[in-house]
């Protein structure tokens, strides 16, 4: 009979029946409890679980003094909160998230990035053009931002701890008495521009937040508005809004809603959820996440808060681009996702894993002992949940330059990928694969826009520098009306652990801002000054400044009017500045990378074209443009510590655009195809050209000879078996070999020429050409060698000299003249001195040349070293290119002098035939050196 | 040797030979030809122009049949061979059943209008033959064929009460444009199923007659007829759906087209083990017109506001959805089948055609389903469910009244009646083949593979979800090994 399951199998039938007994069991228990709890109106559904599926028990929320927050009202401590089951302060101690910086400050200008004012390597004293804000060293005569100035700032950005918890010297800052002599404890009063004390007492301070990386929906604009406004004891506790726990009154007080606490004090269940951080955690402060794939993102504004989005245009979304409600160039086109790994669920924290995870954990390959490949003793689960490092596993890029230790602990592309197996198509694969970063072909394109360049010299009226973006197309204020095109990020080389230096996309932002102070402890003039000096009480641009820069004379400056091209406006400005009391102002520039390594697309949509690199126009070579014009016309410098390098140069065309120009040969990088040395192409064209027209000459001096001595003696001749067909076969299969290698050379090196053939093809027939010449070369070697016929292509050591120049004189003169060949030809002997000469020289100099360059070009990637030792491909391939145009050389003074026989074709039939005409009558020597043209 | 004068030829040849034999052999072409889906899809008939050779004219539908067979001596035949004829399938063996029984509408319920016995005059307007109102019905008169319905062109074919041409057809005018059925011959009823536009599959609809790519890429990029997968020879045509016809057999699958593993990325080839093309490339259901969810019958006969999409007096109350979600269940091929006069459990939902397969069956994949749910009359002393009369004198739709019905249907359909009536819920599943989607609009990863996903990896048979806790061969292993300790 019909049954209502569908299962055939009656063992699990009755697991599931008991399961599903059990479940009932236990679901009418806790409906009875409900039931007798609530009293008269049960719920007719069971009441609604907590969110997510989360292990983490309920607990109490406590103060800073351990007591329940709902008792005391105060702002929870999550130090204090959290110790319960976890060791908070290792936790708060072993994160660079909170760190940023503080605890390795140096004296400014010692990071070593090249930059005069920076104090570390992280957000607590690496400035950034982008945000501008300088935090001042102690010291400074004027101050930009104070610590508690920085923390309102840039505390959004911040986990909390680290230098929003303590002093630069590792004192608590509350235990900072107020004081307006330090930067730490004292804050500019914007009135005044004096600096007045700050009370961390009062504010309080902000401890690590674990519940904005924690829980599933932080309310992440309540916490940002406590630390805007100073508010920082609160910021943590805003943090909870959204979940109804916490609410703010309208005077602005936080008050804790008992209902969210059961009886012994713990939050009541499915009041709070924690959980493993997830993308949108992540992208609180490093970008745009979009973790819906039905709903169209939007791409609004560029706020800090996007970072990796506004440097770079990386977006973390498993939206399909075409998806997205963002006004694309050829949306409709672009099926793929934003990011491959977000579209396959892979987790931010997949990669960037906490570095004592024992599920993620692996030693780096460096400190491996040889004889293992995965140490299975680690630290257990419940370890770990008590001490689970918040040092997570980074890269090594150029904006990531904390925590230097942790460099390259990431999870890369092989850690995952089997990249050998999936590129079994793409020859030369290990070569590919040494010379390019994964990302260079699988972010082959940003689609969304990023910051181009800051210039921060001039301000626009809202007090904002002048930005500008790539990757959009007019549309005025804001994305929504801009046509979006996105951009190709420039390929720089990014020093690998190993050694290596692949290429891999970047953008540059460049900026431009004033400096003052003296030469190598420079600041950057705080924002504060730059407004004073352009803009007055009322925000408008004085007439001064007007005066100077409002070529229009309407009144206000735009952007095309915002720049400081010449001598007057720089004065100006810069006496102005000095007014502020700032010495020697002066236009500084910057240009910093920043590494792409998301946003990375499969297969189908990354560079697979062999022109992409192998053209003219090679991605490799691919310059960027980094602005339009130069403020102040300072060339940027490159701020970098160490981790992308600037090969290339800069440089600007006629209309002052800023350009920055790869040079492969700069990292060592001969692209085919693309890369030609000039040089070795004009002088092999020159000598080609030469000998076409010396033959050409030579000919034509023949032919008038002839027509003017018509009547000259007709040479009696005999046929003589003079060629082998072995001998043929092994002419004219070299013949093709050479022809079509040539032919095949020429579309390699210069594949833009011959669009209509594939690249790859062309290759792989060019070295299978190679091969069969080889081994034509080598048999026909043997058969030399084997039949003694080698002695013929020997030049007699004995009168060597006086036959050739006699052969040469026959060439110069005779031959003119109707005179007899000089040497007669015969199958001992078929070859003339001159032409023993040639073909020594070809065939123990140019040939082998040429296979050992072509084997070594073909080798790159079998023998890199062997090849590297020759000085690679930049060495190599020219002159492999080189010896191709001799060779061409050789083929038309070869093909012209077969035409010096008895008649001009008899020569050509007899290589083919083996059947050659050879002069009778010939005056004496029969047995001595014969013969006539090659 | 000299006078080998073609020696040349000998030597071109050996050269040619020794240098393209290694290109040939060693170059690899770039990308090799995907199988081409074409060549399965079949070759269309040049039409035939049947003007002059049925010049009419026809007072009756079978008088065109006839004129029909003169040429087309086997079609009627072949045609009384099908169950578009029968209605009723070859006696098929059902799990924990004695007997092989005969499926189909002739003789079997749904959840729908619920049944044809007895309300024959209606139910057959779609049958494809003529005159078929009562259960005396004659299946061996080949003239009663209806060869129009299929094959007209004209668009101007109707059938009426019983199947019969409606009155106001021009039936010389229909037979002389007669052609290759269309999607508007087939869509002439399966769009129509269970009384109405998009009523019944959920899949099929009338935005098909002219469907935009976005509603199904064969139909809407390709222009598909039906016939083109629904492939048909001597009148038998391809295709089945479990409502009426349970078992395997007659199988169209994608595969018929296309290699099961042409995803270009192996991480989604390695799913089509496990999961059917139509998961992923079937998203959703009813995308242009809304279809009918649920049916609550016991709420019928009532003079409430009536409104074709909530509720009529004759039929209850409906829930319509567009662009429905599909459950997914595990699924073989096969169904079981409740036939009538199977006893129910009334306190549980009885399921009509249960898929078959769970985890454990390698045959089984997970399946995009529209399920019909209804609440329809049974028997609560014999609990069976009842086949009322609803067409024509006596039956409910005339007189509103149960228990008249369902006597009148008992009558006809041989069950027993035991006088007392109730309702109790069904299900029905329909397995989704139609509105597929190409890859840019397929699911992706993360519309299974997350927090929210639509997947109740539990209730499918995993652990949780398998990207996760480990895909089926995992799972089942596992499993096995936990009932042996």
């Amino acid at each position: 009979m019909l049954k209502k399951t569908v299962h055939t199998q009656p063992k699990l039938i009755i697991v599931l029946l008991g399961v599903l007994f059990l479940l009932a069991g236990l679901f009418l228990f806790v409906g009875q409890t409900a039931v007798a709890q609530e009293g008269e109106e049960p719920e007719p559904e069971p009441t609604a679980a907590p969110l997510t599926n989360s292990l983490h028990p309920t607990f109490p929320l406590l103060d800073e003094d351990g007591n329940q927050v709902q008792e005391t009202g105060k702002p929870v401590s999550t130090m204090q909160t959290c110790s319960g089951c976890h060791d908070a302060e290792f936790i708060a101690g072993h994160s660079f998230h909170a760190d940023v910086g503080v605890s390795n400050m140096t004296e400014p200008g010692q990071t070593g990035n090249g930059r005069a004012w920076d104090t570390s390597l992280g957000l607590f004293g690496k400035w950034n053009p982008i945000t501008y804000r300088y935090l001042s060293p102690e010291g400074d005569e004027v101050t930009d931002l104070t610590t508690p100035e920085w923390l309102k700032m840039f505390g959004v950005r911040h986990v909390g701890g680290g230098p929003a918890e303590y002093g630069r010297d590792g004192q608590p800052l509350t235990d900072l008495a107020p004081s307006a002599d330090s930067v730490e404890t004292s804050i500019i009063d914007p009135e005044t521009g004096e600096r007045i004390p700050w009370d961390w007492t009062e504010s309080g301070t902000i401890e690590m937040n674990c519940f904005l990386c924690h829980l599933p929906g932080p309310d992440n604009e309540a916490r940002k508005a406590a630390i805007h406004d100073g508010n920082f004891q609160w910021a943590n506790t805003a943090t909870l809004a959204a979940t109804g726990i916490v609410t703010q009154t309208t005077g602005g007080d936080w008050q804790w809603n008992e209902a969210a606490f059961d009886e012994e004090g713990n939050l009541t269940k499915g009041a709070i959820s924690i959980q493993d951080p997830n993308n949108d955690n992540c992208g609180l402060c490093h970008g745009l996440v979009h973790v819906d794939a039905q709903t169209p993102m939007v791409l609004n504004e560029c706020t800090p808060e996007q970072w990796s989005t506004i440097t770079t245009g990386q977006i973390m979304s498993p939206q399909k681009i075409s998806e997205s409600g963002i006004n694309l160039a050829n949306k409709e086109e672009l099926r793929r996702s934003w990011d491959i790994h977000t579209e396959r669920v892979v987790q931010c924290t997949d990669c960037h894993y906490s570095l004592n995870n024992p599920v993620y954990y692996q030693e780096l390959t460096e400190s491996r002992p040889e004889h293992l490949q995965f140490d299975p003793r680690r630290i257990e689960l419940g370890e770990y949940l008590y001490r689970p490092l918040h040092e997570f596993a980074k890269g090594q890029s150029a904006q990531g330059a904390l925590a230097p230790g942790l460099d390259n602990t990431i999870r890369t592309c092989e850690s995952c990928h089997e990249a050998t197996t999936t590129h079994e198509w793409l020859p030369y694969t290990e070569r590919h694969m040494t010379a390019l970063a994964c990302e260079s072909c699988h972010v082959p394109q940003m689609y969304a826009p990023a910051r181009q360049s800051y210039d921060w010299t001039v301000l626009q009226a809202s007090g904002e520098p002048v930005v500008a973006c790539r990757g959009v197309e007019g549309g005025g204020e804001t994305f929504a009306t801009a046509l979006i095109t996105g951009y190709q990020p420039v390929l720089l080389p990014r020093p690998n652990a190993d050694g290596t230096a692949p290429l891999s996309p970047h953008n540059l932002v460049t900026s431009w801002y004033w400096v003052y102070g003296e030469e190598g402890s420079e600041r950057p003039v705080p924002e504060r000054a730059l407004q004073a000096v352009w803009l007055d009480e009322d925000g408008q641009y004085p007439a001064a400044i007007l005066d100077v820069f409002d070529s229009s004379s309407d009144g206000t400056l735009d952007e095309t009017e915002l720049i400081i091209d010449n001598e007057e406006k720089e004065t100006l400005i810069a006496s102005r500045l000095e007014a502020q009391g700032l010495t020697n102002p002066r236009i500084a520039g910057e240009m910093q990378p920043y590494n792409i390594n998301h946003n990375v697309t499969h297969g189908e949509w990354a560079s697979k074209d062999c022109q992409t690199c192998h053209s003219e126009e090679s991605r490799i070579t691919q310059p960027m443009l980094l602005s339009t014009k130069m403020p102040g016309g300072v060339t940027p410098t490159f701020v970098t510590n160490g981790t992308s390098v600037l090969s290339g140069e800069l440089v600007t065309t006629e209309d002052g655009a800023l350009y920055y120009q790869p040079k492969a040969e700069e990292d060592s990088l001969y692209v085919l195809g693309h890369s030609s040395i000039n040089l070795v192409d004009k002088l092999g064209a020159f000598i080609l050209v030469a000998t076409i027209l010396g033959v050409l000459a030579h000919g034509t001096l023949r032919f008038l000879a002839i027509r003017r001595n018509p009547n000259r003696r007709q040479p009696e001749v005999r046929e003589v078996y003079m060629y082998t067909f072995y001998e043929r076969l092994w002419h004219w299969l070299q013949t093709a070999l050479i022809f079509s290698l040539i032919f095949t050379g020429l579309i390699i090196h210069k594949p833009d020429i011959f669009g209509a053939f594939s690249f790859a093809y062309i290759v792989q027939v060019h070295n299978i050409l190679a091969a069969i010449l080889v081994a034509n070369a080598a048999l026909a070697l043997f058969y030399n060698l084997a039949s003694g016929e080698i002695k013929q292509f020997l030049p007699q050591p004995h009168g060597f000299f006086n036959q050739a120049i006699e052969q040469t004189r026959f060439y110069l003169n005779g031959i003119f003249k109707g005179a007899e060949h000089p040497f007669e030809k015969s199958p001992e002997q078929k070859l003339n001195p001159l032409q023993q000469a040639t073909y020594f020289g070809l065939l123990n100099v140019l040939l082998p040349l040429q296979i050992l360059t072509g084997t070594l070009i073909w080798g790159a990637q079998r023998w890199p070293e062997l090849s590297a030792q020759i000085g690679g491909l930049t060495y190599l391939a020219p002159l492999h290119t080189l010896i191709t145009w001799l060779f061409a050389a050789f083929i038309i003074m070869h093909v012209y002098l077969t035409t010096t026989g008895p008649t001009p074709l008899s020569d050509i039939k007899g290589m083919v035939m083996g059947w050659d005409e050879v002069e009778v009558g010939h005056a004496t020597t029969t047995s001595a050196t014969s013969a006539q043209a090659d | 040797m000299r006078n080998f004068k073609y020696i040349w030829v000998v030597g071109i040849v050996l050269t040619a030979l020794i240098i393209l034999a290694p290109i040939v052999l060693f170059a690899s072409k770039e990308m090799e030809k995907r199988d081409d889906p074409w060549t399965a899809v079949p070759d269309r008939l040049p039409p035939t122009d049947h003007a002059d050779l049925l010049p009419g004219p026809y007072e009756t539908g079978p008088e065109v049949t006839q004129a029909c067979l003169e040429c087309h001596e086997d079609a009627a035949h072949e045609v009384t061979q099908t169950v578009h004829w029968t209605w009723e399938s070859e006696p098929v063996m059902l799990p924990d059943r004695d007997e092989p029984v005969t499926i189909g509408k002739a003789n079997q319920i749904n959840n729908f209008c619920i049944g044809i016995q007895g309300n024959w005059t209606g139910c057959t307007r779609c049958h494809a033959g003529y005159g078929w109102d009562s259960a005396d019905f004659d299946f061996s008169q080949e003239e009663n064929v209806d060869c129009l319905v299929c094959h007209d062109q004209s668009g101007t074919y109707v059938k009426a009460n019983s199947g019969l041409p409606s009155e106001a057809v021009d039936l010389a005018m229909v037979a002389q444009s007669v052609g290759t059925p269309t999607r508007q011959n087939c869509g002439s009823c399966h769009f129509n199923g269970g009384g109405g536009n998009a009523v019944k599959h959920g899949d099929l609809d009338s935005s098909l007659f002219y469907p935009s790519e976005d509603v199904d890429v064969h139909m809407g990029r390709y222009d598909f007829q039906g016939v083109d997968c629904h492939k048909t020879e001597d009148h038998q045509i391809g295709g089945h759906s479990i409502s009426v016809s349970v078992d395997g057999e007659n199988d169209i699958a994608c595969t018929d087209c296309h290699s099961e593993t042409l995803h270009a990325d192996e991480r989604i080839n390695a799913h089509t083990d496990t999961v059917a093309c139509q998961t992923c490339h079937i998203p959703e259901g009813a995308v242009r017109d809304a279809t009918k969810m649920n049916w609550d019958w016991s709420t019928a006969g009532q003079d409430l506001p009536e409104d074709p999409h909530e509720y009529l007096k004759i039929k209850g109350s409906f829930v319509y959805e567009r662009n429905f979600m599909p459950e997914y269940y595990w699924w073989n091929g096969d169904a079981d089948r409740y036939i009538l006069g199977d006893e129910i459990n009334p306190n549980e939902v009885t399921v009509l055609n249960p898929p078959q397969g769970d985890i454990t069956d390698s045959d089984a994949k997970i399946w995009p389903f529209k399920v019909h749910r209804a609440k329809q009359i049974y028997d609560p002393n014999y609990n069976i469910l009842l086949q009322p009369k609803t067409v024509g004198e006596g039956g409910f739709w005339t007189e509103f009244d149960w228990d008249l019905a369902a006597k009148l249907g008992a009558e006809v359909s041989g069950i027993p009646y035991s006088g007392a009536y109730d309702f109790t819920e069904t299900e029905m599943y329909w397995p989704l083949s139609h509105l597929v989607q190409p890859k840019e609009a397929a699911l992706q990863c993360s519309d299974c593979h997350s927090d929210n996903g639509r997947m109740d990896w539990e209730a499918l048979g995993y652990y949780g979800d398998p990207m996760r806790w480990g895909n089926r061969g995992q799972t089942i292993g596992l499993t096995t090994e936990t009932e042996e300790n």
